[in-house]
């Protein structure tokens, strides 16, 4: 079981309080109705699926029922980072000093 | 009578005898012995018969690595365990125990012609035996193989036992009380850190109950011992856990410990739990595993009698038992030599060392010499005799050159083999920690770590207590300054101990035939040096795929005496170095582990949670059969006495369709949407329209996924502008809940609207049928039920008995029906009085299957069953509740996808039988044309199928290709037996101009 | 008005003389879901009649009130039953200036009590974060066994759960079985 730190609580959790949310930064189009039937199956279906940096989605659904960013890698299972919905994605130099 | 035991020698209490049994036979041993301890204290060796083989075993070791004793145990009232290993299990008074493998009897087994037939159970006799011819798997080889399938015997009644865990949080764990670990958790402990120490064992001190010669600090081992043990228990911040196996280690530092509560206790107190898994996470972990010895590979290693010599000197000096009278050692390494130093000061005639080693230390020589040993260095043993226990070890001189001389018998009663010590790496390998091959000692040793933690001691390749002392007081002192203490690691003296040194080897070279040598490396799976050797030749050169096809290693003690010697063997016969064949993985537990420990106290009751609604009691008492609706359990039907759940559910349905049923519904979901953006949300979230739905009144609606597939649908009421109460399906609350919120946060946080789940807070009651509102017009205040006041769709706040309540006028029935919130401990008080005032109409209390078939009637879908996550509204035949004027919705887009316009989809349409009287099974096949060549092309399946007392006839919904293009065509179901038709029909079966909702 | 069923009904476990262990259901009380703009608090302190925390973990009480917050806009509300009617008005007065979700969940939750000595060792057995690390006056949702729960540390060693009715009995067998743990100090 991982403990994961929740942006909102700033505390350290474990795992069962949490549920996994996807891949992170795909926001849903603001009028889908534009969009090709390509473009939106690639919004519906379409995902990196990394191996290593993985840029995620995490809701603390049994503590505060935030939803959240997270940064783990997919090899080592090992979380980078988390941070609050809402904000950009950290840079990979920002990530290279977190991961020291 | 203990014929073996030393007066006064070891730490087992030997003013306190303890009587067990062994395959009927009364012995005694003493508190604080193993089985294992206790039987060679009476001379018994013999304990078991080996799996494939049936070769007669005996003890090979001292802990829990043994691969051969293992045995049945009964603690009585039902509490067998197979495969319990004897030098584990601690012996009390009444413990009965028997053997394993065998039959008629332990010492004559029919299956020992497996031993005679060995050519035919080499490496992979599995993939070659039973290949052909093909008519032989179904009546030869398949009911051979599960006869000979399985290790001991299970258990035949329930577990009786009770299991229990628990969490901890601590600064360092650290995992064995040898002296590495009791020297780490010293350190940590004195700092003031939270340590936790854990040890497999009884007792805490690991090599030091075995060992007798060395001084730490000027006091004995077991003086220091002693005093570490108290220093441990008077630190508050120290918790000790013995008997506790760590058999896990995952990521972030959380260990799994098991723990054996009672096992030990020849009366258990009532009510205490057999076991606890400890889920452990510290910030820092000390590893000190210790060593495993490994045996030597050569002919006739096996027999009952041959053990490890560190084993028999544990027996000697922990349990003051000499495992035989006249041994021999036979070893590559010094440390066997300690072993015949013991057992001939304790009056064993050894009758020689047989080293391997052309050239030992002198001052090994010396002290064997002074002992009167008989020593031969540079000989090797090629062979042993003796059917049920060790008789003989051949053994021949060796010279430099590799030339045999001529062999020689040596009569002995045991066979102490020492091929040097493997450390104990597998937790550190768990978390995937690096393991680097150290060529010298041939062993493989902890590498770079993944974790927070350190290995110290024989686990880390130190071997000594000298070594083993120094690098735990380190590890505990930088664990604990790690974990932000102040520590600095003490240094202990240590005296008496001399360097220990020896050679690894592949199986020993023998004079005689090898290719009919049974030299056994993996004891547990009968896996031999020569199945090894042809793995290789056969063509397997990783050692994953060498431990596959022999099995070396895949037995339940996961190969911990035979991986490295496998190993060694392998990568000879490969010519390659060891690394580059690799070691196998090691997985959890670490050893074997019960199921009871792993579900803790999710058995029985708690298995899972049990969801009742507060009408639950009240249903039970009257006699309701329940069925299980995701995590609730729900009354099902009413059988009043005579009836079986055809008549009840006919009843019921009669009953609501001609006067007035209840139901309760209170599992549905309802979550409470508040805000000024309320209705904007709804709009987003679900298919219909719902800005325009006045205040008082309530709609149907659909959720789709982004996909355009039907999640969810429910009722949803407006209970002022500002404030819906939605419901979900039973099954699907928590989900709809938490996508509504993500939506919310993620996409739409600008709106203001807030969702809180209300699914509790209510108990809901269904009142259905034509005298619904007769019922409960006189007791219901503040809401005007007539028909035009409060027609079909509407939600109202009031009181009922005098209790607020949330009034829907709906129906999920076709009949005039009403949904009656009451706050939840009101629930039952209310049902009861409903249910006695609806007695003048003949009032029926229905269950699930009664509503099931009401609303398959009136082709009401229940999402999940008649859907399957790949309907759109259109294919259930909810076209009519898309809002098609709305700019968006969530599944908006995907529903004008090709895939989704396709004439062929599949739809929901009603089938009836041509035999009235066949009621269709749920989920059977649909097919056009029944004469086809199989396989079928199927069209479809069934997603509901009832028997409608109403109607007189079967009913069934279904989804078909094109369905509803296909109205009035015959279908035809094959179902065991025979194949069904039937005519496609609408999916509405009674009262199509839906007049009843307000008759 | 008509009679309360309960789960589990005024049941009661109690461990050793001295109570290193009791565990209990409390009395009824009026509960609430809040919902409210973390930035205008101070309104929903003065409607609730209790100076609302204003960190995640937070809790406030004060004569027979308790507030504890659950996440960045939500709090756990608990009043005297007497006092529902008037916490809905004060809200309901609120809302236009200040729109928010003030949800009656009275009836939702059952509250257990869990006090003595022991109490931290008989929710370690199903609660996986480090509760001994929580200070009194702390409260969060989280998970026992399978449920979730609101656990409010009240003092050093009393523990306030609430729990979602049908989730109790799960709850309560847990703690039946730790508690038997706890008294044969096993």
């Amino acid at each position: 079981m991982l403990v994961i730190r929740c942006p909102y609580c700033e505390a350290e959790r474990p795992e069962v309080e949490f549920a996994y949310g996807g891949e992170a930064h795909i926001a849903r189009p603001a009028d889908p109705s534009t969009l090709t039937d390509e473009q939106w199956k690639d919004h519906l279906f379409i995902r990196t699926n990394a191996r290593g940096t993985h840029f995620e989605r995490w809701r603390h659904v049994h503590g505060c029922g935030r939803f959240f960013n997270a940064v783990r890698d997919t090899v080592s299972d090992k979380f980078v980072t988390t941070y609050k919905a809402g904000l950009p994605r950290p840079t990979e130099a920002e990530l290279e000093g977190m991961r020291k | 009578m203990n014929a073996y035991r030393i007066k006064g020698k070891g730490r087992v209490d030997q003013r306190k005898p303890v009587r067990f049994s062994f395959n009927g036979t009364a012995y005694t041993g003493y508190e604080g012995d193993t089985l294992a301890s206790a039987l060679l204290a009476n001379g018994v060796h013999l304990v078991g018969r080996s799996f494939k083989y049936h070769r007669p075993r005996g003890i090979l070791s001292a802990g829990s690595e043994e691969p051969n004793a293992l045995v049945g145990t009964d603690r009585g009232n039902g509490r067998f365990e197979p495969n319990t290993r004897a030098t584990v299990l601690e012996v009390f008074e009444g413990l009965n125990t028997t053997s394993q493998n065998h039959w008629p009897s332990l010492k004559r087994d029919v299956g020992a012609i497996n031993d005679a037939l060995y050519m035919l159970f080499s490496a992979g006799f599995y993939y070659k035996t039973f290949m052909w011819p093909k008519s032989f798997w179904n009546k030869v080889y398949e009911p051979f193989i599960r006869g000979a399938a399985g290790l001991g015997k299970s258990p035949t009644v329930p577990d009786p036992d009770t299991y229990a865990s628990r969490f901890a949080h601590c600064d360092v764990l650290v995992v064995g009380a040898g002296p590495a670990g009791l020297a780490a958790a010293l350190e940590a402990g004195r700092s003031g850190a939270k340590v936790m120490l854990c040890d497999e064992q009884a007792e805490l001190g690991g090599s030091l109950l075995s060992e007798t010669n060395a001084r730490i600090d000027g006091a004995s081992g077991w003086d220091w011992l002693k005093a570490a043990a108290a220093e441990l228990a008077a630190l508050p911040n120290v918790t000790v856990l013995t008997r506790a196996t760590a058999i896990g280690y995952y990521h972030q530092n959380l260990l799994g410990l098991c723990q054996r509560l009672t096992d030990h206790l020849a009366s258990p107190p009532e009510g205490a739990p057999r076991e606890r898994l400890w889920k452990v996470r510290a910030k820092q972990v000390v590893l000190a595993q210790g060593a495993i010895e490994k045996p030597l590979v050569f002919d006739g290693n096996d027999r009952p009698g041959v053990m490890l010599a560190g084993a028999a000197r544990s027996y000697l000096n922990r349990y003051g038992v000499k495992v035989g009278n006249r041994p021999v050692v036979v070893t590559s390494h010094d440390s066997a030599w300690l072993a015949a130093y013991d057992l001939a000061e304790a009056g064993a005639k050894v009758a020689a060392i047989v080293d391997v080693r052309p050239e030992v230390a002198g001052h090994l020589k010396q002290r064997a010499a002074a002992l009167g040993i008989e020593m031969l260095t540079g000989w090797t043993a090629t062979g042993t005799s003796g059917r049920l226990r060790v008789a003989s070890v051949r053994v021949n001189p060796i010279s430099r050159n590799g030339v045999f001389g001529p062999a020689r018998t040596i009569a002995c009663d045991a066979l102490l083999m020492s091929g040097g010590w493997t450390p104990s790496v597998h937790l550190f390998s768990h978390t995937k920690g690096k393991l680097d091959w150290n060529e010298e000692g041939q062993m493989f040793l902890p590498g770079e770590r993944t974790e927070e933690s350190r290995c110290a001691g024989a686990g880390n390749g130190s071997f000594g207590l000298a070594a083993a002392l120094a690098e735990g007081a380190e590890a505990g002192a930088d664990a604990a300054v790690d974990a932000g203490f102040k520590a600095k690691a003490a240094t202990y003296k240590v005296d008496g101990e001399v360097p220990l040194m020896g050679v690894s080897s592949r199986e020993l070279t023998t004079d005689r035939n090898a290719s009919k040598a049974k030299a056994f490396v993996d004891f547990q799976n009968d896996v031999t040096a020569k199945d090894i050797r042809l793995a290789v030749r056969e063509g397997f050169k990783s050692i994953e795929h060498i431990k596959r096809y022999t099995t070396n290693g895949m037995a339940t003690d996961q190969g911990k005496t035979s991986n490295i010697n496998g190993l060694v063997i392998a990568s000879d016969a490969v010519r390659r170095p060891a690394p580059a064949v690799g070691l196998t993985t090691f997985r959890p537990p670490y050893t074997p582990t019960t199921f009871g420990a792993f579900a803790g106290y999710n058995r029985s009751e708690l298995f899972e949670v049990t969801r009742k609604t507060p009408i639950d009691v009240w249903a039970e008492e009257n006699g309701a059969v329940f069925e299980p609706v995701s995590l609730w359990r729900r009354a099902w039907y009413f059988p009043k006495p005579g009836e079986d759940m055809h008549a009840a559910v006919t009843r019921e349905c009669k009953t609501v369709r001609e006067t007035l049923g209840m139901f309760d519904a209170s599992t549905l979901g309802k979550i409470e949407i508040v805000g000024p953006d309320a209705a904007e949300f709804l709009n987003r979230m679900y298919t219909n329209a719902w800005s325009k739905l006045g205040v008082g009144r309530c709609r149907y609606g659909v959720l789709l996924g982004e996909d355009g597939f039907i999640r969810d649908d429910g009722v949803i009421g407006r209970i002022t502008s500002d404030r819906f109460h939605v419901t979900t399906t039973t099954g699907g609350a928590a989900r709809v809940l938490a996508m509504m919120e993500d939506y919310l946060q993620t996409e739409w946080p600008d709106l203001k609207v807030w969702l809180t789940s209300i699914t509790e807070q209510w108990a809901v009651i269904a009142l259905q049928g034509p005298n619904a509102r007769k019922l409960f017009e006189p007791l219901v205040e503040g809401i005007d039920l007539s028909e035009e006041g409060f027609p079909h769709m509407s939600v109202a706040e009031g009181r009922i008995y005098g209790v607020p309540t949330r009034l829907f006028r709906m129906s999920f029935t076709g009949e005039r029906g009403y949904e009656i919130n009451v706050p939840a401990r009101y629930g039952r008080a209310v049902w009861e009085k409903l249910f006695e005032a609806g007695q003048q109409f003949g009032i029926t209390p229905y269950g699930t299957e009664t509503m099931h078939v009401l609303r398959a009637e009136k082709g009401y879908i229940i999402v999940g069953q008649d859907t399957d996550g790949t309907l759109t509204p259109e294919d259930a035949g909810l076209g009519w509740a898309i809002g098609k004027s709305k700019p968006d919705f969530v599944g908006k887009r995907s529903l004008s996808r090709p895939d989704m316009l396709k004439a062929d989809r599949k739809q929901l349409v009603g089938l009836l039988t041509s035999d009235p009287n066949t009621v269709l099974e749920a989920g059977a096949q649909i097919v056009l044309d029944p004469n086809q060549t199989l396989p079928m092309k199927m069209v479809g399946h069934v997603t509901s199928s009832y028997w409608s007392g109403t109607l007189g006839r079967s009913i069934a919904l279904a989804v078909v290709e094109g369905g509803r293009a296909r109205e009035g065509a015959t279908i035809h179901v094959p179902m065991p037996g025979r194949t069904h038709t039937a005519r496609i029909v609408g999916t509405v079966f009674y009262d199509p101009e839906n007049k009843r909702l307000s008759a | 008005m008509l009679h309360e069923f309960h789960s589990p009904v005024g049941r009661e476990i109690a461990v050793g003389k001295a109570i290193p262990l009791r565990i209990r259901t409390v009395d009824d009380c009026a509960r609430f879901s809040l919902r409210f703009d973390p930035a205008r608090l101070a309104e929903a302190s003065k409607a609730f009649g209790l100076a609302l925390p204003a960190k995640i973990g937070d809790v406030a009480a004060s004569s027979g009130r308790l507030a504890v917050q659950l996440g960045p806009d939500e709090w756990h509300l608990l009043a005297p039953l007497a006092e529902q009617g008037g916490v809905e008005r004060a809200f309901a007065e609120l809302y236009s200036a200040t729109p928010h979700s003030l949800v009656d969940v009275s009836h939702r939750e059952v509250g257990i009590e869990v006090e003595g000595t022991a109490a931290l060792l008989a929710l370690r057995s199903a609660i996986a974060f480090d509760i001994e690390a929580m200070p009194a006056g702390m409260g969060c949702r989280t998970i026992f066994d399978k449920a979730q729960i609101v656990l409010v540390r009240e003092t050093e060693e009393r523990f306030r759960i609430e729990v979602w009715r049908s989730f109790a009995d799960h709850v309560w067998g847990i703690l039946q079985a730790t508690s038997r743990e706890i008294e044969l100090d096993i």
